[in-house]
This record gives structure tokens, sequence and C-alpha cells, in this order.
């Protein structure tokens, strides 16, 4: 294996929260800036992907909220979900719907997408990764 | 008596399941007394592919639903006996329900997409229960089989309704129906009828394609005797007593069923000859049955459709015992090979008065509903004027029938007991009671012919609707009959005795199983694998160059098609674009990726340099306009330098053979790239239409709250496509995980 770096190590799990919170900012602005999902996505794989290179794939597991296939699966039930409101109103299926405080059933459907893209893509880069000679402890 | 009355691991029988069909049953008998026929149930489903949940029952349908709930009672009451040592067996109850609502939607569906569903559905489930066990190959590829055989023949049904639909002007199967007779002058309508008859063939086991039904006989019992006797096999039949009334004029309709009609009755009663496995047995007689009802159905007189749902009555009433009766033979010898079987009736006394009850049924011998059928069978052939080669192949069938009834019912329970089977015991009481219920009602229907009566001839009103006022009983002519009966009884017995003789001389026959459709089907599937593993190995061999190479020119062969064909003008736009320097600078950091590429030898260069492409394409999206895309190529660029940087070392060093510098190559990349460029500047000549753009430029914040177009777009506006993304996502991770895991193996011996 490549050799540590102490500085890495240390700054990696701080580093891995901040670009975290910085992908749910980046999906939170989405609907009207740009951002979104997919984006929002992408940045928590870069920072489960940094965490997993610098302390291996089973810390990067289990500062995720859930298993990656369970999590990408999670994110699609829940985009299909978002989707079921407008249909028991009545409407066709994925008519989202608004509420007065200004939440809405698109927040949900973003909050899938970014499940499903950050689930599925760790879910391979683990499996890529996963190596016990490589694995170092936090 | 009985000594199972419950399950082996102490977990639940599911006997109350029997409840469902039941409950279904007992509906369908209070609505019959109270409502006449036909009802109608009708609601929208997606109104714009014409699919709606219409569903109409009239007496054909009641029939069938009759058949369905009342023995699928007797089943499910069975199979909670049968099934108890299996432990999966919820797996088993859970997917007989299914088809159970299948059959159920298919028999009453009037939509044609709809009846495909339903009809696809039974196949399905067929599948499953067929391979129920999955750990038997023989199980596994008779599954495959029946799903083949059902499936494609399932497609051919799809064809023909969609002719159908288009010719008819609506998707009401009743509609199709009634449009029928005005359909006769169509061309289309021969391909039609020939797709749904090769639907139906399938489904209903005719020649060539029966060869699945008796491998099908892998599956647990209770399974053979609901879908392989009673009720799935029957659906084909169904559509084709449906379609009937529209067609029956067409001379090629007549031929077709009368043809292969007769043909599948004759072919599958020798072949039971051949057979020295119960259940086997059973399966050809049943195909065999089928084989008549088809024929029945091609007949154009209007007493044919009253044999018809005769017929197809008591053969559900005798055949589903007689599936049970092997059941339980098997469940207390162990073996269904007949020559193993003698005198079990002292052991199994119940199993063999069902046995003997449902055989006489069978045989069409007085005192059983068989004998009205078989009655009502003649009387349609005298009247319809068929040719004698049908008539005499009909009583050679009849015998047949008679012998495999006799083997079936008589030759196993009677003469001396087998010594080895001293321990035998009669079954639990759930596996004999069913069997003898179902054959003590159809003992019942001969006597008191006012409870089933009315309905058959309802039901065969559905198939011959000029059919007038009949009366089963009063349409008994004794004379004809009892010579007729009296004729194929002595054939039939003659056949029964010399059974091991004839079934020596068959068997030698070998090349019926070198050349059967059988043979041709395990060809076909070879030949498909076969070709499959030859394409696999001439486009998957692995080589990256080699696919790169394959795209690129299939990229440059389409472009210059295209372009040949619409001949379209370029445009050359030289002004500079504003902030032209940012464009400046991300095109060459493009330009020195890839000119850094062609010279790197080290892997994790080259993935660098690949990542300056990424970066450089990443910037020009930035300024052209489009921050969203350039936001996601910035995190994909990201995650894939920073994942294959950490991967690739685990892999070892750079292998140092690489491939040579080729003329080839060079030609072909230097051409990709003038085409692409090419194709570019074609594009930009096209006109642009700016509508969509200012339409969702105009609604995104107005309907959909958001001011970031491509955002709502992306979850709004076409959510649905964003769904289907997200869920290939998803799902591509549960078809990658076994494979990558493979791979680790390969890297850590």
């Amino acid at each position: 294996m490549s050799p540590r770096s102490t500085l890495l190590e240390y700054a990696a799990r701080p580093l891995y929260w901040i670009m975290l919170a910085f992908a749910l900012w980046i999906l939170l602005r989405g609907h009207n800036e740009p951002g979104g999902g997919f984006i929002g996505g992408l940045v928590a794989v870069a920072g489960s992907s940094m965490l997993a290179t610098v302390l291996g794939t089973k810390a990067a597991r289990r500062w995720q909220p859930l298993a990656p296939l369970t999590l990408a699966m999670a994110g699609v039930g829940l985009a299909m979900l978002s989707g079921l409101a407008g249909a028991v109103a009545g409407f066709p299926f994925l008519t989202h719907r608004w509420a007065n405080s200004g939440l809405s059933t698109v927040m949900l459907f973003d909050l899938g997408v970014f499940c499903a893209v950050w689930g599925a893509l760790t879910g391979y880069i683990y499996a890529l990764m996963d190596d016990d000679d490589g694995e170092i402890a936090p | 008596m009985s000594h199972v009355s419950n399950t082996h691991d102490g977990g639940p029988t599911y006997l109350w399941l029997a409840a469902i069909p039941f409950s279904f049953f007992l509906a369908l008998a209070w609505g019959l007394t109270r409502f006449p026929l036909p009802w109608h149930f009708d609601a929208q489903w997606v109104p714009s592919l014409a699919l709606s949940l219409a569903f109409r029952i009239d007496g054909l349908s009641a029939q069938m639903l009759a058949l369905i709930t009342g023995i699928g009672t007797g089943i499910f009451v069975y199979a909670s006996g049968y099934l108890a040592h299996e432990p999966r067996r919820g797996r088993l109850f859970l997917v007989l329900l299914l088809f159970m609502l299948a059959m159920i939607g298919a028999v009453t569906a009037d939509n044609l997409i709809l009846l495909f569903l339903f009809w696809e559905l039974t196949s399905l489930t067929s599948f499953l229960l067929v391979g129920f066990n999955h750990g038997d190959t023989h199980a596994r590829a008779a599954a495959r089989q029946a799903l083949l055989v059902t499936m494609g023949g399932g497609l051919a049904l799809l064809g023909g309704m969609l002719l159908l639909g288009q010719m008819a002007g609506t998707w009401s199967l009743s509609g199709v129906v009634a449009a029928g007779p005005s359909l006769v002058t169509d061309p289309r309508l021969p391909w039609a009828l020939v797709l749904v008859l090769l639907g139906a063939f399938t489904k209903s086991a005719q020649f060539p394609f029966h060869f699945w039904l008796p491998n099908a006989m892998s599956a647990p019992t209770p399974v053979s005797a609901y879908l392989h006797s009673a009720t799935m096999v029957k659906l084909g039949i169904y559509l084709m007593a449906r379609l009937d009334p529209a067609f029956n004029n067409l001379l090629l309709w007549e031929t077709m069923l009368i043809g292969v009609g007769t043909f599948t009755a004759v072919w599958a009663a020798v072949m039971a000859l051949r057979e020295r496995d119960l259940k086997r047995i059973l399966a050809y007689s049943t195909v065999s049955a089928l084989g008549t009802l088809t024929l029945l159905i091609g007949l154009p007189s209007p007493d044919a459709g009253l044999a018809v749902v005769a017929f197809l009555f008591a053969h559900a009433l005798y055949k589903a015992p007689l599936f049970m009766v092997a059941g339980n033979i098997d469940h207390a010898t162990g073996t269904r090979i007949i020559d193993h079987l003698m005198g079990l009736r002292r052991a199994m006394p119940w199993t063999a008065a069902a046995a003997v009850l449902a055989g006489l049924s069978m045989a069409g011998l007085p005192l059983s509903f068989g004998f009205v059928a078989k009655d009502l069978i003649s009387i349609a052939k005298t009247e319809s004027e068929v040719i004698a080669l049908v008539s005499y192949a009909t009583v050679l069938v009849n015998a047949i029938a008679i012998a495999v009834a006799g083997v079936a019912a008589v030759r196993v329970f009677w003469g001396p007991p087998e010594p080895t089977h001293g321990q035998v015991r009669e079954v639990s009481w759930r596996m004999f009671i069913p069997p003898l219920v179902i054959v003590l009602l159809a003992v019942e229907f001969d006597f008191f012919p006012t409870f089933a009566d009315p309905l058959l001839i309802e039901a065969a009103r559905s198939i011959s609707p000029q059919l007038g006022q009949v009366d089963l009983e009063a349409s008994y002519n004794f004379d004809i009959l009892l010579s007729a009966t009296g004729i194929t009884a002595v054939i039939g017995l003659l056949f029964f005795l010399s059974w091991d003789h004839l079934h020596k001389a068959l068997h030698r026959i070998h090349w019926l199983d070198r050349y059967g459709p059988a043979a041709l089907y395990e060809y076909l599937l070879h030949g498909l694998s076969r070709v499959a593993a030859w394409q696999t190995r001439r486009l998957q061999h692995g080589r990256l160059s080699g696919y790169l190479r394959l795209t690129l020119a299939a990229l440059l062969v389409m472009g210059a098609g295209t372009w040949a064909l619409t001949n379209t003008r370029m445009a050359l736009n030289t002004q500079w674009p504003p902030q032209a320097w940012a464009w400046t600078v991300a095109c060459v950091l493009m330009v020195t990726g890839a000119g850094a590429a062609l010279f790197l030898r080290e892997r994790l260069a080259l993935l660098m340099a690949s990542g300056l492409i990424g970066y450089g394409s990443a910037a020009l999206f930035l300024f052209a306009g489009a921050p969203d895309l350039a936001f996601t190529q910035f995190a994909v660029e990201t995650v894939l330098v920073v994942v294959a940087a950490s991967v690739l070392p685990r892999y070892g060093p750079t292998p140092e053979q690489q491939e040579p510098w080729r003329l080839s190559n060079l030609a072909l990349a230097g051409a990709a790239g003038v085409g692409t460029f090419f194709i570019l500047a074609n594009l930009a000549a096209l006109p642009v239409h700016p509508e969509l753009a200012e339409w969702f430029a105009q609604h995104s914040l107005a309907d959909a709250h958001g001011r970031n177009v491509v955002n709502v777009i992306i979850v709004d506006f076409r959510a649905l496509d964003t769904l289907g993304e997200i869920a290939v996502v998803a799902f591509s991770l549960l078809a990658a995980v076994p494979l990558l895991a493979g791979l680790k193996e390969r890297r850590m011996p």
C-alpha cells in the first residue's frame, strides 16, 4: 500500500463533513441556483471516496447513513414516494405538490436523486477499492 | 387413517388459504343465482394506450371461473397436505395464489391488451411453479422450456391481438368478436388469426408445441393438477372458444383447428402409451384431451359449443383428481412408475375410490359426467359431417383414454399387493378428500343436472350464439350412444390389456426421441447459445483499443451516411465569442491533455492527462452557459481521478508491452477528429427551434417555483425520466456487486 500521510489522516474526517455539508447545500440551492440532487450526490461521492482513499473503505462505510445499496434503493423509493403524493391527490404520477411553507415534494424527489447517486456510486467505488491489506484503522 | 395432520417443522400448513378461492367460488355461485349474465366492469387505466380495466363475465367466463375457484379450493386443501414437509411451501402458496388471480383476470378481461397481460402473468407464475424444486436440473430445464414456448406463443398472440384491434377499430374483446364477420375481407385477417392461434396452441399444448406439458410434470403435484390439467392449459381453449363465434365460418379457422386438434389428440394419445411414469401418462392424455377440445371448437355445428363446454368441464373434474391420485401414490410409495405399483387398494382405500370414480368419468362410461360429454361430442360430430378420418381418430383417442383410465384407476390399485410396499399407508385426509369431493361433484352433476346445466348452457351460448333451447338429458340417444360407447369400450379394453406389449413396441421407435419437436427445441436452444458465444468472442474480446476502433469507425460511417443523405450545409462561425480568453484556456487544457496522452506510458500519468481533458471541457461548459453541466463534469472528473488513482496501483505496475504505433490507428483517430468537427459544423447550420427553450424558461418559475430551469426540468417537468435514470443507476449496482466480488477474488488468489 502507498505510504500514509499523517496530515491527510487527521484532516480526512473534518474534510469529509465539510464536503458533505457542501453537498447538502448544493442539493438545497439547486432549485434556484446551479446545483441539485445529481451534483450534490456527486460531491458527496467525492467526499466518501476521499475518506475511503485515506482511511479505507470500512471507515467510509461507517460514516455513511446507510449501506451503499440500501442507500441507492432508498433514494429510488423516496423519489417514487414523492410522486405518489400527486397521484393520491388525483393528479398524474409525479405531479409535484407545494405547501405554503415552501416545502414541496420536489425536495423529496431531489433528495431521492441525491441518495441514489451517492449510494450507487459509492457502492461501485468501495467494491473496487475493497482490499484486506489496504485497510487502515482510523 | 390420517397420520400426518401437522407439518414437519411445526410451521403453518396454510390450510386457511383455501378459504380465499372458496369465498370467490361462493361469491360467484351467489352472483349467478341473483344477477343475469353477462356482468360488466369498466375503469380507465391508461386511456392514451387504449388500455382500460374492462372486465366482462358471460357464461364461458363464469364456467372458467367456477373451475378456477372450485378446483382451486380443492388444490389449496390438497397442497396443504402434500407440502406439509416442504420447508419453502409458503413461497409456493404465494405463487399459486398469484397464479389464480392471473387466471381470474385472464378469463374475465374484456380488453385485448389486458387479456394479454394476464395471459403472460399465468406463463410467468407457471415458470416459477414448475421450477419450484430449483435444485433439480430437470425442473429448471422444464420451467425454462415451458416459459420459452408459452412466452414465444404469447409474443405471437400480442401481434395477433394488435392486428385484430387495429382491424376492428376497438380494443374490447367482445367488440372484436362482434366485428368479426365484417373483417373477412381484410387481407390482414389470416395473419392475425395465425398469430392468435400460435399463442393459443402454445398455451394449450397443441402439436408441435405440446412437449413442454409432459416435461412440466417435474412441478409439485398440486401445480400439475391445477395448472397443467384444469386451468392454465385451458386458457388457449378459452381464447379459441371466445373468438369462435366471429371466425367459425372461415375455412382457415376451421381447417387449422380441426387439423391441429385431431392430430394433437391422436399423437398425444399414442405417445401416452410410450410412458411408464403415471404423471407423464396423464400429461399426454391431457394433451390429447386438449386436442379434442380444439377439434370440437373447430366444428361448425351449433351443438359443438355445448360439447366443448361439457367436455371442458368433465375433463377438469376428472383430470385434476387423477393427478392428485398420482401425487398420493407418489407420496405413499415413493414412485410413480407403473411397473412398481400394484394392489394399492387395501392400503389406500380412499384414494382408490377417488381414482375409480375419476377413471369412470375419463373412460366416458355411464353414470359419469364424462358420459354426458362423450354423448354431446358424438352428436356434434354427426351433425357437422366431419370427414371420416376425424371420426376414426376420435374412436382411437377415446379408446386410449379408456386404457389410460384403466391404468391410472384400476391397474395400480388392483391385483396382489407388491411385497415391497408392505408399509404403505393412506395419505393425510387433506390429500384424499379434495379428489374425492371433486369426483363426487361430477357424479352429482350427472344425476342432478339442475346445478350445473344452466351454467353449461349459458357457456355454450357464448360459443354458439345460435344454440336453441337445449336439455342435456333429453339429448340422450341411447341406441346410437350405447353401441358407439360399446365399440370404443371394447377397443379401449384391448388397449388396456395389451398396454405392456404396446408400450414395448412403441418404446422401440427411437427416432421419435431424436427427431421430435422436443429435439428441435433442444437443437434451437443450443444453437442460440452457440451463436451468442460466437458473437461474444468476436465482439467482446476485452481489448479496449479494439472497442474504441469499432466505436469510432461506426460513428464515422453513420456521420458520413447522414451527411450524404441530408446534404446539409456547414456553418462556420468565425466570430470570437464573449470571454474568448476562457474558451481558449479550456481548449488549450484539452489539447494539452490529449497530446500528452499520446506520448505517456505510465498509467497514472495517462489518468491525469485524461483528467485534464475532462476539466477542460467542464471549463468550456461553464463559459458556454451551462453551469450545471460544468458543475457535474467537475465532480465526475474529480471522483474518477481520485478513485482510479487509488485503485490503479493495486493492479501492479504498468505492463511493459504496449500496442505499437499503427498507421491505421492514426488514420482512424485523425478521421474521427475531423469527422466530429464536420458533424458539429453541420449541426450549427441546422435551424434552431427556440420554442421549447422559451416555454421552459417561461414556465419554470411560474408553474414549478424554480429559477434554475435545468434542475426544474430534471426534477419536475421530466421527473419520470429522472426516476428511470436513478433506478437504472441503482439497479446497475445490484448487477455489478457480484461481478466486482468476482474481480476481487481474481485479484487476490
